[in-house]
């Protein structure tokens, strides 16, 4: 039997990433992916005949642009097509817009408060100087502050420097994103109440908090570091979904020589005196490989793949106490024709957008409070794009298709998720729509809804969570997804992890995955 | 007459702050707008230092530190289903909580511990000025790694807990540790005491833990104290009661202040305010730096404390009773106060001092500075009910009203709520940590600077040692 | 939706014979009427230009601390202005780096109108705080003209049937045109003698007719940006985001400019009370500032040279330029500044930019080198330093 280099378990992005850069250095690859097909999160599929679905994951500007260009993406058919603007519809049939061209959307912020159409352009700016300010340390393997290794000091240092170097201004904006709530950090620039509040669900995306929990502004900073680079103007759309990045970044690792092998489950990562010497599939097959490196989130890769007596019991504990609690759900539709909104009626470049649905500030709060007592939002946060207007390819001519990111969906349901319950819960995405464009429920051809535990079955991230581990201060950097664990290795020698639960965390980034393999080539010299 | 110093307000602070200018020689005058010292119990750690400092032991300084630390009525409500005591005894507290819980009554002692460590980490930044993370100074910086290696030294886990409980909610670390609701619940209110926040956000366990500052293992609530009425009685400092002042500051300088009845100007090279930075700057807005003037605006100090009193028959047998019976209670309390509602079921919590009964209720949202008796009076019956007393046995002081009567920005108590972006170098805002302003000859000292509320006189003892 | 247009459109727009327009605050302004800005910038010089400066933002502050606010804000003195005044003024962050410049008129006791190049109720705001003053963003309900050139008073005062003789160098006064209530002031952007006009926005339209059909028989014509920014230059006049970055733009601190680097020394008052940025320009002010901002002019015979030596005859801009051009020494090796416009000037004769030099090497006289491409390779002109304006008429004074 072929002896592998590196067997990577899971073929999400981040373990095609791993496996290309690996391959690219030349060690032989094999991923083993469980699906039929490869891209976990980030996955098209033709759920009805001619439509198909972004399934998850929809929109992309994470995604790192060196790992574009290390591997040649757009030669491996990656197209990044321009998301031009979101359109907020409020409550009382008004609207706030933010355009492609800043004139117009100054113009439009001006029409809602003047003094908010200045300071968007200051606040612009100093977002643009706070994901710059993180963007090194999303390129960094996270020094350990309880290690009195000199890689760790000589780590720390370089990062205290980093810091002080930013200046005064802009290391307390720093501070201040990385604990307050997006509401807070939000009023101090503004006064628009429908602006804050579509500024900061971006702060709530796949956690369990709401615009006025602390936290959130980080969350908020994580999703500005997309706007970086210039390469691609703030989110963008794979041309054909997310599942294509992720056919892109599959196609060029096997132009390294990779093997991807699909259907094929890992039960248990094989080790041997304290070091990992291959996997056991599902069906009991055995693949020696020299090292194992994993992309499941924390909890499966040490609570499932490995034995608790691999692992010292303080990790054992640590990840246990990782916290994933899954808010998000997605619903899926397959459309005669685009919904009219009433507040912009027709059909027109709004549809070529993202179309918020945040009316206030309250609004999104409330949807959080029935989250926080256990109930899905009976009026969601709703982040709605239209893949077939940007690239027609996504449904029969003339038809639609339209991707619905709703929060907040709890995993843990009172009472338990069950078909009826999704079926409610899809209602209720559904019925929201209708109330800011009538007659949308008739243009459904089509609908699939899905809860996170549906996340948890299909692509395996526990509870549903879309980051595989929330995002939370208590869960980053160097504590992610542990303390002293945070370098990609395990405890366990040769078996390595490289997924969304390690730093930097989730969205379609391939950060983790890279880092993860200059981490294993580098261990390897 | 002239002065080498002038001191606005005659709290805990700014008392102090006049002492100690007092002692290093300067002809010191406080200037207070209230009549009289207000009767309340001062709530919170006095340091060690400050007492010994300022001799005030013999100036009849009392602590009281109470045992049992906190009385809970258990379900069944209003003592049909007994009580819950906690005691400075760590052992008498694990018997207690067995009664509710053994797996957390054996979790307890160990919990302490690990609060007791990082509450003294707490400690000791406390006493001295905050770090000055932008300092090239090599004495600064020398500081700082001291601080650095202290903390190290306290072990692994220190350094882990620090920085994963810190940002954390109160919720998130007690459900680390325990089961029973009541445990939580008594112990999450103290993680949202002057806090626009429910037990989930981030940032309560550090609020927690701050509160924790100064009280042995195992007592998780802060001593109580007449500390500001001692400070009073000793002698060295003039006081002038019933004068609000204002700061004179023409062309960035500070040269004394101005009283609001009399329109009488005092001068003097050094002007000290114990009053909160918001109210204290804004009339002086117009010498600043308008970028210091938005941070100024932008100091969060949300009041959501009604204080009061309640007058019963016979003195009860408690010393603090506490009316939180879970963290959900607290997240529904603060529900209604995130959509500027005063809670339906407030967590009321009575603390007895020298025979006194006083009330902190919360959540009682600031809202616009008015009064409203209606709400009022609809709060009065809400606290009644919860604590199973009539609405005129009920005596209550809301933000709204603290505002209206003494100036104070939105009744914040604090001056400036202890949320992580508004502590150590970030307090009173960003820059601005060493009690200096913009203004030349003006300086803050009150709770809306590091370290914050609730440390009666260590931010006034910071601030003067600045000064000198 | 798309761009807006200002409310003389109806009538800018039928004139617009290339369809060349550019952007300007959000709007929509003519680069050049004509095919070619020729024309439109000897009118400037030699009869009367009209340009449409409706986009310029305009706020009107007003109640008892309107003067105090402005005083905080700018570095001119505003409270020592009379009523009829109108001050061209830079204002600046506290650490004295210049945000934006403008014009204060004094409309009557508590009530200006300030101008600016960059959107600032903001800022105003920020710093009104505790004052007893109202701030108006009128930038859409005013709408301006500016009509520059010698015949330009000629025209002024037969279409407001009155003599503006005694209406001195920015100072303004009211008037009636054909019976529109206007603002007329004594300033512009060229260097020239000549006029703003400022109006409802409502009254624009039989505004500009008035002047257009008055001023027809003494050659007004229609102008453009790309016009202007000739007669700019020519005057020595800065422009934001061109010759320099607002400080609350500005990427890098190397990016931001004082008033004294940007040659307003003259505007940065002593004689009042704290305002922004004050302490920091006085001990700039002490110090002397790094930069000075001053006029180039290129040597011909040496620009005639560079290409001679490839064989051709020496080509000019056809429009004045905005990029950022090196600036060296004689030798040519040590780089002394950079200059941030130039172009040639038709009545001037001669190739000039506008620089930022080190303090040490701004001497008018001081020879230097600028940068110009030649066929594609980087070559050095020689060029010398020249007191800024290139071009100052009596009249515009007189
Ligand atoms: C509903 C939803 C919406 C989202 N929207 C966005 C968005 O718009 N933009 C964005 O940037 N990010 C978004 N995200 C997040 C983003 O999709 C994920 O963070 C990212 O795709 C995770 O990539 P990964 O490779 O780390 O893990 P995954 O994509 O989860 O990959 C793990 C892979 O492992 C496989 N696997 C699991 N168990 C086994 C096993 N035992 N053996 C073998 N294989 C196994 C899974 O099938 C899967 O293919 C969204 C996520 C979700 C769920
Ligand atoms: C009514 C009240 C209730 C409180 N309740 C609690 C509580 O429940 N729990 C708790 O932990 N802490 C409470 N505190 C706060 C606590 O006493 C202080 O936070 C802390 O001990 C230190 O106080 P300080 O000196 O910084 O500020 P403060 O005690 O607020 O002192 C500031 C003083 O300045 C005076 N002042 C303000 N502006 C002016 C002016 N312009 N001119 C003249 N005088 C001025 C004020 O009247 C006040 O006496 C309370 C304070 C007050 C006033």
């Amino acid at each position: 039997m072929k002896q592998y280099d590196a067997i990577v378990i899971g073929g999400g992005h981040n373990g095609l990433v791993t496996a290309a850069y690996l391959a690219r250095a030349g060690k032989s690859v094999l991923v083993l992916e469980r699906r039929p097909r490869v891209g976990g999160a980030a996955v098209t599929e033709e759920i009805f005949p001619g439509f198909k679905f972004t399934m998850f994951s929809y929109v992309v500007s994470l995604l790192r642009p060196e790992i574009i260009r290390d591997l040649d993406l757009p030669r491996h058919g990656l197209h990044i097509l321009p998301l031009e603007s979101t359109v907020t519809p409020m409550e009382n049939g008004d609207y706030l817009a933010g355009w492609a061209d800043h004139d117009e959307t100054r113009r439009e912020l001006y029409r809602h408060s003047p003094r908010d159409a200045e300071a968007y352009d200051e606040y612009g700016r100093l977002m643009h100087f706070m994901a710059q300010a993180v963007k090194p340390i999303l390129g960094m393997v996270p020094p350990d502050p309880t290690s009195f290794a000199p890689g760790d000091l000589a780590g720390l240092l370089k990062l205290g420097k980093h810091f002080r170097g930013l200046g005064a201004e802009r290391l307390h904006a720093l501070v201040k994103l990385m604990t307050m709530s997006s509401a807070d950090f939000l009023d101090e620039w503004f006064e628009t109440d429908v602006l804050k509040a579509t500024k900061s669900a971006s702060g709530i995306i796949g956690t369990f908090l709401g615009p006025r929990s602390p936290g959130t502004a980080y969350v908020l900073l994580h999703h500005y570091m997309g706007e970086l680079d210039g390469v691609f103007r703030a989110w963008g759309f794979a041309k054909g979904g997310t599942g294509a990045v992720s056919e892109a970044i599959a196609s060029a690792a096997r132009s390294f020589g990779a093997e991807i092998r699909c259907d094929a489950g890992v039960s248990k990562v094989l080790v041997r005196t304290g070091r990992a010497t291959g996997v056991v599939l599902e069906n009991g097959d055995e693949l020696p490989a020299g090292i194992v490196v994993s992309s499941l989130d924390p909890r499966r890769t040490f609570l499932q793949l490995l034995e608790p007596e691999h692992l010292p019991s303080h990790l054992v504990a640590d990840i246990k106490r990782f916290k994933f609690r899954g808010s998000s759900g997605k619903v899926n539709l397959a459309l005669d024709a685009l919904p009219s909104f009433t507040c912009m009626p027709g059909v027109g470049r709004q549809h070529r957008g993202a179309i918020s649905i945040s009316p206030s500030l309250d609004y999104v709060e409330r949807a959080y409070d029935d989250a926080k007592y256990g109930e899905f939002s009976r009026r969601p946060y709703m982040d709605i794009v239209f893949p077939s207007m940007i690239d027609p390819g996504m449904a029969p001519p003339g038809k639609h298709v339209m991707s619905i990111f709703v929060q907040y969906a709890p995993y843990n349901l009172n009472g338990g998720w069950t078909d009826a319950k999704r079926e409610a819960f899809g209602d209720a995405v559904v019925n929201t729509v209708e109330s800011f464009a009538p007659g949308f429920k008739s243009q459904i051809l089509h609908r699939q809804v899905i809860t996170p535990l549906d996340i948890e079955r299909i692509t395996g991230l526990s509870e549903g969570n879309i980051f595989a581990g929330e995002l939370a201060l208590h869960q980053l950097f160097f504590l992610r997804p542990a303390p002293g664990w945070a370098k990609f290795a395990t405890p366990v020698r040769g078996f390595f992890q490289c997924g969304s639960g390690t730093h930097p965390g989730g969205g379609i980034m391939g950060a983790s995955g890279r880092l993860a393999a200059m981490r294993i080539l580098k261990d390897g010299k | 007459m002239s002065y080498d110093a002038l001191v606005i307000g005659a709290g805990a602070n700014g008392l102090v702050t006049a002492h100690y200018l007092a002692r290093a020689g300067k002809h010191v005058l406080v200037v207070e707008q209230r009549h009289a010292a207000d009767p309340s119990a001062d709530i919170g750690w006095v340091p060690d230092v400050v007492i010994r400092d300022l001799g005030l032991a013999r100036a009849g300084l009392r602590i009281e530190q109470p045992d049992p630390w906190i009385t809970v009525p258990l379900a069944g409500g209003r003592g049909g289903g007994g009580t819950l005591e906690l005691s400075r005894d760590i052992g008498r507290s694990v018997e207690a909580i067995r009664h509710i819980s053994p797996s957390d009554a054996a979790k307890w002692p160990e919990f302490c511990n690990r609060m007791r460590t990082l509450a003294g980490v707490l400690e000791r930044l406390y006493l001295v000025p905050p770090p000055d993370i932008e300092s090239t100074d090599a004495r600064e910086l020398a500081r700082i790694a001291g601080l650095g290696l202290y903390v190290r030294r306290r072990g692994k886990q220190t350094v882990i807990d620090l920085a994963r409980i810190l940002p954390m909610s109160i919720t998130e670390l007690l459900d680390d540790w325990f089961e029973s609701d009541v445990l939580k619940g008594l112990l999450g209110a103290l993680g949202i005491w002057h806090l626009k926040q429910g037990p989930r956000a981030g940032g309560t366990a550090f609020n927690f833990l701050h509160h924790h500052a100064g009280s042995p293992a195992g007592v998780f609530r802060p001593p109580r104290s007449n500390v500001t009425q001692a400070l009073s009685a000793l002698p060295g400092v003039e006081v002038r009661h019933g004068e609000r002042a204002n700061v004179l500051a023409p062309n960035g300088r500070a040269t004394g202040v101005v009283l609001e009845k009399s329109g009488e100007e005092i001068l003097a090279p050094l002007v000290v305010s114990s009053a909160d930075p918001r109210s204290t700057l804004q009339p002086v807005a117009i010498e600043l730096d308008p970028e210091f003037g938005r941070a100024v605006d932008n100091i969060k100090a949300r009041g959501v404390v009604a204080r009061g009193t309640l007058t019963l028959e016979s003195t009860p047998a408690y010393s603090t009773l506490c009316i939180a019976p879970s963290l959900d209670y607290l997240e529904h309390a603060y529900d209604d106060a995130k959509y500027g509602r005063d809670s339906a079921t407030p967590y009321v919590e009575v603390q007895k001092t020298d025979g006194r009964l006083e009330l902190h209720v919360q959540y009682v949202p600031y809202t616009d500075g008015a009064a409203n008796v209606q709400r009022h009076q609809a709060l009065q019956l809400r606290v009644a009910q919860v604590l199973g007393a009539q609405p005129s046995q009920v005596k209550l002081h809301s933000p709204d009203e603290e505002e209206l009567q003494h100036g104070s920005t939105e009744g914040h108590l604090y001056h400036g709520e202890l949320t992580l972006d508004q502590i150590l170098f970030m307090r009173p805002v960003p820059g601005w940590s060493r009690y200096r302003t913009p203004i030349e000859g003006l300086y803050l000292c009150g709770s809306g600077t590091h370290p914050g509320g609730g440390i009666p006189g260590a931010a006034g003892r910071n601030a003067a040692r600045e000064m000198l | 939706m798309s761009l807006r247009t200002t409310p003389f459109h109806p009538r800018t727009g039928p004139l617009s014979e290339g369809q060349a327009w550019r952007r300007w605050a959000g709007y929509v302004v003519a680069s050049s009427y004509e095919l070619s800005h020729d024309r439109e910038y000897h009118a400037i010089r030699n009869s009367a230009a009209l340009f449409d400066v409706s986009p310029l933002y305009k706020y009107l502050v007003t109640g008892r601390d309107a003067a105090r606010l402005l005083d905080h804000v700018v570095t001119r003195n505003v409270g020592k202005a009379k009523v009829g005044q109108v001050l061209y003024t830079p204002w600046c962050d506290n650490e004295g780096k210049q945000i934006d410049d403008g014009t204060i008129s004094v409309l009557g006791d508590q009530t200006y109108r300030m101008t600016s190049a960059d959107p600032t109720l903001r800022w105003l705001h920020l710093n009104a705080s505790g004052l007893d003053v109202k701030i108006q963003d009128v930038s859409e309900s005013t709408a301006a003209l500016s009509l520059q050139g010698p015949r330009s008073r000629e025209i002024l005062q037969l279409a407001a049937e009155r003599d503006l003789s005694s209406l001195k160098y920015f100072r303004l006064t009211s008037a009636k045109i054909r019976g529109i209530p206007v603002t007329i002031s004594r300033t512009g952007y060229t260097g020239d003698l000549g006029y703003e006009v400022w109006v409802d926005a409502a009254q624009a339209v039989p505004l500009w007719d008035a002047i257009a059909e008055t001023g027809a028989p003494y050659g007004i014509t229609p102008a453009g940006m790309l016009a202007l920014d000739v007669a700019r230059i020519e005057a020595g006049l800065l422009l934001i985001a061109v010759d320099y970055f607002s400080s609350r733009h500005a990427l890098i601190e190397s990016q931001k400019s004082s008033p004294l680097e940007l040659g307003l020394g003259w505007t940065v008052a002593t004689d009042k009370e704290r305002y922004n940025g004050q302490a920091a320009l006085a001990a700039e002010g002490k110090r002397g500032p790094a930069w000075q901002f001053t006029g180039l002019t290129v040597d011909w015979d040496s620009l005639e040279q560079l290409y001679a030596d490839v064989g051709l005859p020496p080509r000019l801009p056809s429009q004045a330029w905005r990029t950022s051009v090196p600036i060296y020494d004689r030798g040519g090796h040590k780089q002394l500044g950079y200059a941030t416009s130039g172009g040639w000037s038709p009545l001037l004769k001669r190739y000039m930019a506008l620089a930022h030099l080190g303090s040490a090497h701004a001497e008018p006289g001081t020879e230097v080198r600028m940068e110009v491409t030649v066929e594609h390779r980087r070559r050095q002109a020689k060029a010398h330093v020249t007191a800024l304006p290139f071009f100052n008429p009596e009249r515009k004074r007189g």
